[in-house]
Formats: structure tokens, sequence, C-alpha cells
């Protein structure tokens, strides 16, 4: 297994250089540069422009600026941000928990809500509930976020109002109400929009990704064999097919994560949160190079590394699966 | 499916069943008139009696009524004229982006699958390669880099906005083909084929291909799903189809400074693309009970 | 379960919601569209960094007021000719502190850090973007005492007020000049302005509390500002609503609709801005390799279609019905300021008009609606009017603005494409190939900021000597006009002190844009800001920003 963890890493490296070069020249050889709304000032001078790029070393033939970069790279120095002129690496550190914490939490209750979903929809294929569910989760599945996030503020924070208090349902952005930062309770509270946005995607898919391949798995051979054994139904259930249906939610999970990011992106936009994508969005605007390709590699290596695990993962749950 | 046609009977009562089985989903069926009805209304926008760009700025705002059904935008604009040529860029976009992932999809998966040993390991890696990359990012990084090179093929968004939809979607297409063509290629029909003297493209072209359709077709309606929200999407950020042109995520995007003042300019595109997209969802949940039993069977 | 966790969910969002919420007192909370890079206004890329750094780094020695004049801040007076202050031969300023200043760290402000702040902004690797004109014009500094300190020009400079309107830095709390760029106070200033830094949230918000060293006893008024980052317009208004902020930069929405939103709570206010609309026309051929003047434009190098184009344009309609009065009229470079030039329109909107002249240029009706060339001053019988319109994308007003002219055009038989082309093209340099720079455009729409002080970017933009060629990139004469009287105008304008004599010029200068008519000026943006009833003292200045004399802010 270690082998072919180790194998696994080595083969993600060419990968990770490929995405390297290609985002480079993408990025690098698109006209105007962090300087750009500059020009339209009228109080600065082009010429002080033109020495400020010369300075940033912006100039320079492109394969010149990969190199520094990737031997920056190597030392472990993302470079810093054009615009706001501090470590990149700094910047990506000061976001990342943020979205791993909206991230994770939505994907937690994404789970607590599908899994649930799948089982008890694949108990009834095609009743009534099944229908409902179904039609419900594809409602969740269909709508963009970004026009559920704007209804969800115009709902919760502007039209309806807390009985109790007369202040809005819950807060319309930001990770933390002023002088509370930190506090557990209140970054829950401030979550709770943007988490509600994210997963009503997710919960449709997983819970009908459930649903298929508990279905699939509950026509298995074995299963019958299990219940002419005379087991009882619910253990048939929930201990077999679960278990065997569980494998293809993991891979599932590790090809979804790119889209992760895509939502989160849209939902820390509209709730303010200071997450990656967040991030990623300002400096696309301000084409601000070192945050870019910063974040796209940082967020590269991680899918690469949850792809992994999730291979691993898969072949500790499933005995069948063996790596060399 | 002229293969089927032309084969022999029991493959022809085959596409006949498939289609009962697939009306048998009855929300599936109700689907595909809403897909048809938005389908028509996209094509015949041309009948209605506004012009999305016609402009009566003293007439701004209005709410939805008997002459402006959506009501009029901030320019006094027709909304739903609006967003009905919208559709035209939503639906081209799905379309179009999704045909051509197919293709590649196919293409990859098929090679991958059939041939095997490094032809197989070159092209995974290089679909795991693209299946990594965190996708939102690049098709904003690409959209704003196409669009900033002034060749004049270019200058039509919609083209680029298909092909990098396109560029970061042919990955599961060409999965699924793969996976399908590992398994069928062991199937007997493909070894006496083999044993006359087939060529591989004859093989792949005329024997294992139409075995796919199915799953490449529930496959198809997802990818085009995605598309549409996609789509919508890099239009809101501003990195998708350019104004004029009027898109449902572009609509949405400038809706967003009157959602108190007119609601109904960002209800109506968000509704729309929801409409659309659980019409393709349910087709596709019909598709997939309608082939599930058949696929890998008739061909023994 | 699903039920459960979500009564649950409801619940804890009930209690939570009662517990938490409200802000802090005697705290104003502003709202920001975008994070501000820096605070250090000399490295400002972007028009918001100002509205930050007003309430902080930029108290200097004077500062512009909402009449446009200049008033002293940290000086005891302005130099003048008649206090002394400014030497006869215009060379010698003499600037006197007020006395008993302090930096917020409590360390005393001297003239040493007024002659520090010289040295840094006349430092060319300092890598300052603005306010540094004419400080390389100041060739000794000397600080005879504490309070005093006198700068020696090699030339007269009518800007020495301007310099030292934007901020002084202190000696102690920052660095080395050439190194300004990496200076830990770009992000936690040391000032001796009214607020100062107390945490920055990446993304989030940044906090400020009161200097307790604030020169003006008992001010500011408030204990804190917040600044919070939210990049949703609908957020931002309906956290006005709710009352969770006070101050909202640059809503959206129009006056009208705001005002009836956030009725008892707060309104839109108006001012005029600095950034005027116009569209610029390029009189030389362009998609010709040659960025010069030589060739003339064959459809816009013809007076008579560029003013037909002027007709064509309903002013008042795009004014009042498209952007809701939420701009005013502008018809030429110099509309704001002491400098403003009341210059009537040659050409306004008359469609009938607009048909003759073109009719007289040789262009005719063709069966699409749009004219084609028969007999005209350069271009081939048989081209379409066909026109280019580029300009910049992500900005509805523009958008707005471009669609309406579109249609106006098209009622006289000019077709005009839009092209939007993202802000890092429209404004890139010529080694970027910019359109506007290597003249490959046929019409240019833009909003152009201006300045308390005119010359550098006037000249830069009409003189004949500044259209942009290979030889000359950094050039600002985009639509490559040529023009004697205007050159000799700027001239003028440039060498003299005298403020009736400039604008003379420069109203000169504005009366030939509208004979030559290079460009049509379309509207000037009122800036706007969403102000909370529940504030009072707020001015606005046009030459200030959001935060400008935050120091009077107070809660009624």
């Amino acid at each position: 297994m270690t082998t072919y963890a180790i194998r696994r890493v080595l083969q993600t490296i060419p990968i990770l250089f490929i995405i390297s070069v290609l985002l480079f020249i993408m990025v690098r050889s698109a006209p105007g540069g962090p300087l750009t709304a500059a020009r339209r000032n009228p109080n600065i001078s082009k010429e002080q422009i033109e020495a400020i790029e010369e300075k940033l070393g912006l100039n320079d033939p492109l394969p010149v600026q990969y190199g520094r970069w990737l031997g920056d790279m190597f030392k472990g120095d993302m470079g810093e941000s054009i615009k706001f002129r501090r470590p990149v690496s700094e910047m990506i550190n000061e976001r990342i928990p943020n979205t791993l914490l909206l991230v994770g939490v939505s994907f937690l209750v994404t789970l607590l809500i599908a899994i649930p979903i799948g089982i008890w929809s694949a108990r009834k294929p095609y009743s009534p509930f099944d229908y409902t569910v179904t039609t419900v989760t594809f409602i969740g599945q269909s709508i963009p976020v970004y026009w559920l996030g704007l209804g969800l503020i115009v709902i919760f924070y502007v039209t309806l109002k807390n009985p109790f208090s007369g202040e809005p349902f819950f807060p319309v952005g930001g990770m933390n109400t002023r002088g509370k930062e930190g506090e557990f309770l209140d970054t829950l509270w401030h979550l709770a929009l943007p988490v509600t946005a994210l997963s009503m995607g997710w919960v449709a898919w997983y819970s009908r990704f459930l649903r298929s391949s508990m279905l699939d798995v509950l026509h298995e051979d074995y299963i019958r064999t299990a219940r002419a054994k005379g087991m009882k139904e619910q253990m048939v259930h929930y201990k077999h097919a679960l278990q065997n249906a569980i494998l293809p939610l993991v891979t599932l999970v590790a090809l979804d994560l790119p889209s992760l990011f895509a939502g989160a992106l849209f939902v820390e936009t509209i709730f303010s949160w200071p997450g990656m994508g967040r991030l990623f969005w300002d400096a696309a605007k301000g084409r601000d190079y070192p945050v870019l390709l910063g974040v796209v590699m940082i967020t590269a290596t991680l899918i690469i590394v949850c792809n992994i695990l999730a291979d691993l993962a898969y072949g500790w749950l499933d005995p069948r699966v063996k790596y060399e | 499916m002229s293969e089927l046609a032309a084969a022999p009977p029991h493959e022809q009562n085959m596409a006949w069943l498939i289609t009962r089985r697939f009306f048998k989903h009855k929300l599936a069926g109700i689907a595909i008139a809403v897909l048809a009805v938005l389908v028509l209304a996209a094509v015949f926008a041309n009948l209605s009696p506004y012009s999305p760009t016609d402009q009566e700025p003293t007439n701004s705002f209005e709410k939805p009524n008997s002459t402006h059904w959506f009501g009029t935008d901030e320019l006094g604009r027709d909304v739903f004229s609006r967003i009905l040529y919208g559709g035209r860029v939503s639906l081209t976009v799905g379309l179009f982006s999704t045909f051509l992932s197919i293709a590649l999809g196919v293409l990859v998966g098929a090679l991958s699958g059939y041939f095997g040993g490094w032809v197989d390991s070159v092209l995974m890696r290089i679909t795991d390669a693209f299946l990594t990359f965190p996708t939102i990012f690049v098709l904003i990084l690409l959209g704003a880099f196409l669009r900033e090179q002034q060749a004049p093929w270019l200058k039509n968004s919609i083209v680029v906005v298909i092909v990098i939809i396109a560029a970061l979607s042919w990955m599961w297409p060409a999965r699924l083909v793969r996976g399908l063509f590992l398994v069928l290629r062991e199937k007997e029909f493909v070894t006496a084929s083999r044993a006359l003297g087939g060529s591989h493209t004859r093989l792949i072209i005329q024997h294992i291909l139409p075995n796919c359709i199915g799953p490449i077709l529930v496959s198809g309606t997802l990818q085009m799903a995605s598309a549409i929200i996609t789509e919508s999407g890099l239009s809101y950020l501003g990195f998708g189809v350019q104004p004029p042109t009027p898109t449902w995520g572009s609509i949405l995007a400038t809706a967003q400074n009157q959602v108190f003042r007119a609601p109904w300019i960002g209800f109506f595109p968000g509704f729309m693309i929801f409409i659309t997209v659980m019409a393709i969802n349910y087709i596709g949940d019909g598709l997939r009970d309608a082939f599930d039993p058949y696929v890998i069977h008739t061909s023994d | 379960m699903k039920i459960k966790l979500l009564t649950l969910f409801v619940v804890l969002g009930l209690i939570l919601s009662a517990c938490g919420g409200g802000g802090g007192g005697n705290t104003v909370t502003l709202i920001l569209p975008e994070e501000p890079t820096t605070l250090n206004f000399f490295l400002a890329d972007a028009a918001i960094v100002r509205q930050v750094a007003d309430a902080t780094s930029m108290t200097g020695l004077a500062t512009i007021n909402e009449n446009g004049e200049f008033t002293a801040v940290l000086a005891q007076e302005l130099p003048t000719l008649e206090n002394g202050g400014l030497s006869d031969d215009y060379l010698t300023v003499t600037w006197k502190l007020r006395e008993g200043l302090k930096w917020s760290d409590g360390e005393p402000l001297t003239s040493d850090d007024v002659r520090f702040t010289v040295e840094v902004l006349s430092n060319p690797d300092s890598g300052a973007l603005v306010g540094t004109s004419g400080f390389d014009l100041i060739t000794n500094v000397e600080t005879p005492d504490d309070l005093t300190t006198v700068l020696t020009y090699s030339e007269p400079y009518p800007g020495y007020l301007d310099q030292f309107s934007y901020g002084l830095f202190p000696r102690h709390a920052t660095g080395e000049p050439a190194d300004m760029a990496n200076w830990d106070w770009n992000r936690n200033p040391v000032t001796a302005g009214p607020f100062i830094v107390d945490t920055w949230a990446s993304g989030e918000s940044i906090s400020f509390t009161r200097n307790p060293n604030y020169y003006e006893a008992g001010k500011p008024y408030l204990d804190g500002l917040v600044f919070a980052i939210v990049p949703e317009p609908a957020a931002q208004s309906a956290m006005m609503l709710n009352g969770e902020a006070q101050v909202h930069l640059w809503p959206g929405e129009f006056k009208a609709d705001y005002d009836e939103f956030l009725k008892g709570k707060a309104q839109q206010y108006l001012i005029p801005g600095i950034w005027n609309m116009a569209i610029d026309f390029n009189l030389s051929a362009p998609f010709d390799g040659d960025p010069t003047a030589a060739t003339p434009h064959p459809i816009l190098g013809d007076l008579r279609v560029r003013q037909a184009i002027a007709s064509a344009i309903n002013y008042q309609a795009l004014q009042q019905d498209v952007l809701k009065g939420s701009v005013s009229d502008s018809t030429n470079p110099f509309a704001y300021g002491w400098y403003k030039c009341d210059l009537p329109r040659k050409f306004g909107y008359d469609v009938e008009k607009a048909n003759q002249l073109l009719e007289e240029a040789g262009w005719v009706m063709g069966d699409d609606g749009i004219r084609v060339a028969k007999g005209a001053k350069y271009a081939k019988d048989g081209t379409r009017l066909s026109l280019e319109l580029q300009g910049y994308t992500a900005f509805d007003p523009l958008q707005l603005t471009e669609e309406f002219i579109v249609e106006n055009l098209k009622a006289i038989g000019v077709e005009a494409r839009i092209q939007n082309y993202d802000f890092s093209i429209i404004f890139g340099s010529y080694a970027d190939n910019s359109p506007r720079a290597i003249g490959d455009y046929d019409m240019l729409i833009f909003d152009r900021g201006f300045t308390t002080e005119p010359q550098g970017y006037n000249f830069d933009a009409y003189h004949s000597s500044r259209i942009p060629t290979e030889a000359n990139p950094t050039g600002g004469n985009y639509f490559r006009w040529v023009n004697p009287k205007v050159d000799a105008a700027l001239e003028l304008a440039g060498s003299s002190f005298d403020t009736q004599v400039r604008k003379d010029a420069y109203c000169e200068v504005g009366q030939a844009v509208l004979d030559d008519m290079p460009q049509v000026y379309l509207y000037l943006f009122q800036d706007n800001y969403g102000i909370a009833d529940s504030l009072t003292g707020y001015t606005l200045n046009t030459w200030g920003s959001m935060s400008w004399g935050s120091q009077n802010w107070k809660f009624k």
C-alpha cells in the first residue's frame, strides 16, 4: 500500500509541473497587468508606471519569469502579491482555514442529510416518498448557487425578522460579528446561510448517487444469499448494502473536489466570506499574478492529495481491492 | 440509432422498448415537454413583439403586467424578450459544449479503453491532469485570457465559452467510455469479429460504440445541465458571454443592483435556469431508467 | 432525522440571533465593495485606497475643502505671497507647523518629518504612483526649528499647496525612502489622522479606533470606524436597511429607488465627481500600422461626420432617463473645479441636423438602414458607415450608455458595434498593443478623471507632441489631434502662476475641443454615497472621499 501511495505521489509531480506551465503562460501572456488601474489615474504619469513594471520584473521574457517563479516555489516562497505587497503564502494561509471551514461544514451537513435520504429512497424505490425526495433533491441540484444565495439573503436577512429580537434571522455576511472574532457559536451563525446555499446542490447529488448505487448493490447475488439465510431485512440493508455502496461515494467525493471550490467561490462572494475563492476572484480582477498562480497551485495540490487519500481509503474500505 | 434500425428485428424492438420504458417515468415525459417548450421559445424568440435591445428609458422598472409579461428592466427593455434570447445562448452553449465535450471524451475514452497499454496510460495521465484542475479557477482564467487575445474568431464570446466549458468537461465522458470499453472489448462478439478480420475502427464504431449510447446519453444530459449552470455562472461573474448579448447569467448580474427595486429582473433568469436544468435532469433520470437493464445484454 | 436537524437549526438560529447582532455604540460602519490594497495613498493604484486612507494617513499640512479651496490643517496657515510664506520670486515656500503636534504613537511631529516626506516623494525608487509631482523641483529643504520648514524650488511651481495636502510620513515609524513599497507602515500607519488601525481582517474588514493624539481637541467624536468589505450589492443595501452600516460607498441603485427602499433609515447623496464620460474619436486611420496622424480616418476624419454623431445623441434622455439623474451634464474636459469652463454644446441633440450633415458629407442611406459613402471626403464609394465602439467591461453605467448610443446612432444610419475589452486592454500600454495607444480604434468611450492640478494630464492629452508612437510610447493624445492654437494655450497654462490666466487658457482649449470635435462629452459622474440619517457632521467633498472629514462625524 505504501509503495502505491509513493508511486501515486511521484506521478503527480509531472502533472503539477504541466499545470503550472500552462497556467503561467495563460496568466502572464495576457496583456495588461496589476498596474492597469493605475494607468487610468490622471495623477500618475506613464513613465512612473513603466518604471515600476520594470522594477517588478514584469517586462522580462516569460521563460525567465517562469524560471524565477519556479525556483522560488521550491524554496517555499510563492512570491509577493503585487497589489497588496504581502507574501502570497501569508495571504493564502489566512484564507484556507476559512474556505475549509465553509466547505467542511457544508460537506458534513450534506452527508448528514444525503445519506439517510439515499438509504431510505433505496429501500422503497419508485414509491411516493422516493418521488417526493427525488423532486426536492432535483430542485436543490438545479438552483444556481448565486441565485439561491441572493434569495436567502432577501428572505432571511431582509424580509423575515426574528420575532424575539426584531433583528434579522441570520447575518448577511462575514465570518464573525465585530468583536466576536473566533467565537464558535457566532461563526456557526454566520455559516448558516452560506452553508445552506452550498449544500443544497450536493445533497441532491449525493443522495441520488447513493440511492442508485445502493439499488445496484441490492440486486447483487450475495444480498439474495444473505436474505435467504434469514437475516433481518434491516440488517441486510444497512450493513451489507451500505458498506458496498459507500465505496463509489468515496470516489465520487474525491472526483467532485474541483466543483467544491466553484460553489464556494460564488458563496464566498455573495456572503462576503473571506476564503480562497474570494481571494482568487479579487486577484483575477486585478491581474495579481503571484496570487493567482499560488491559489491555483495550492488548490490543485489539495485536489491531488485528496484524490490519493480517497484511493487509499477505497482500498482500505474494500478488502477486495488490492494495490501493489 | 441508425445501426439499430438496420439490425435484425429483435434489436429494432429495443429502441421501441427503451422509448416505452422512458415514458413510463412520468416526470421524464413531462420534462421532455417542458424542454420542448423552452427550445421552441428560444428558437422563435424573434416572434416576440419586443426586441431585447429596444430601450424605452421612460418605461423602466415596470412590474410584470399584461403588456410586459416579465416586466421591464432599468432601460425599459422587455425582460421577457431578453429572457427568450438569453435562452438561446444558454441552450446553444449547453448543447454545443456538450457535443464537443462528448466527442472529445468518446475519442479519448474509446482509444484508451480499446487499446489499453501505453495509449491508455498516456491518455489517462492527461485526463487525470485535467481532472485536478480547479475547474472554476481555470475557467475564469481561460475566459479572461482568450477574450483578451484579439484574434477575430475569438471575438465571438459564445464560441469561446463553448470551447472552454468543453475543454474542462470532456474528462467525465472519457472515463465513462473507457470503463465501458474495458468491459465490452472482453465480450465474445468482439473476439468473434476480430477473428473474422474486422478492423479496429469498424469494431469500435460499428460494434462497441452503439452499446455505449445509453450511458453516453445519460452522461450527456448531466453534462448539459452542468454546462448551462456553468455558462450562467461565468456570465454572472463577468467572464462569460459578453454584453450586449443577453444571457440568463448576465441579466442576473445586472439585477443585483436592483434586487429591492425590481426583484423580477433577478427572479426570472434564475428561475429559467432552474426550470431548464430540472427538465434536463429529469430527462437524464428517465434515460437512465430506460437504458439500464438493456445496455450490456443485447449484444450477447 | 432531517426534520429534527432542521428544527435544531431553526431554534439555534433564533437563540443566537437574539444574542448576537448589533454594532458597537459609537462606531460607524462603512461599506466597501472591495478591499484596498494599502493605506498609503501614494501607492494607491485604485480609487478605493483613498476612501479608507482619508480616515487615517492622509492628514497633511493642508487639505482641499468641499469648495475646492486649500485650508491649513497641520500647518498654522497657508503660505501665501501676502504672509510671506511664498517668496516674491515664487521660489521659496515656508511652512510653519502648529505647536504641540504628535503622531499617533505619541512621538512629536516636527519639521524633520516634513523634510522626510520630501525625501521620500522625490526619490524615484520609492514606488510612489501618485502625488509626486513637483517634488523633483525642490532643491533644498531647511529646518531652522522644529516647527519651520523652508523649501527652495528650482522654478515656480503652482501646485506647491497641493503637494502637501495628501499626508506626511513619520521618519521614525517608516523606513528607507527607496523602500516605501515594502514598509510595514503601509498596512498599519502611524499618522496624524483622526483614526488608527486596530485590526485588518483580510478580505473581511478593517477596524479603526480613535487616535488619542489627534491634534484637534475632543475630536474625533466617534470611538472608531469599521470598513466592511462586501462585494455583493444586494447585501450592501440590506446592511444599510438593517442599520448595520451607516455609510455606503457608491450604491448601485438610483437615488429615487434607494431613498424609497431606505426611507427613514438612510438617503443617497450626490455631489459632482471627477469622472467625465466622453467618446474619443480616432482622427487618423486605424489598423494601418501607422500610429501617427499622417492619414486621416476614412469616416471620422471628416468633421461633419463627427458633428453628426454629436447631434444624434439625446443627452437629456441619457442623463435623466437612462442614468436616472445620477450624472450631470458635461460639455468639455474642464467640467469642475477652479478651472471649470461653462461652454455650451455646439452640437446638441438634433436628429434632422445630424442627417443633413451626413448627407452633405457624402453619405447616403443604404438599404439596410446604414449609410453608404457616395462622394465622401476620405472614404471610398460604397464604404458602410460602420464604426467600432470600444469600452471596458464590467461597468454598468458605461454599458447602458453604450447601448443607448448605439440606438441613437442607428436612427441616423450609423452602425456602431460595441466591442468591450477588459480594463487592462483599454488602459494598457503601447507595448501591450492597447488599441488606443497604437491607434487601432474608431471610437472609444470611457470616463476620465481630473484633479485640482490640471496641467500634467491635459497637456498629455491634447498637445500635438504627445501623440503615442513607437518613439513616444507614453503619449496621451489618443485622438491624434494636431491643433497649434491648443498647443500654445496649453504651454501658456503651464507656465503661469496666475489662476485667471491659466483658466482662460484652459477654456480656450475647451472651446477648441467643441469646435474641432476630437471628443464628444456626455456627462459627469456624480459621486454617490448612502448615508444613514442617524449620522451627522458628514461633509461631502468632491475633492475628498467617503471618509474625508471623519473627525467631525457623530451620531445624533
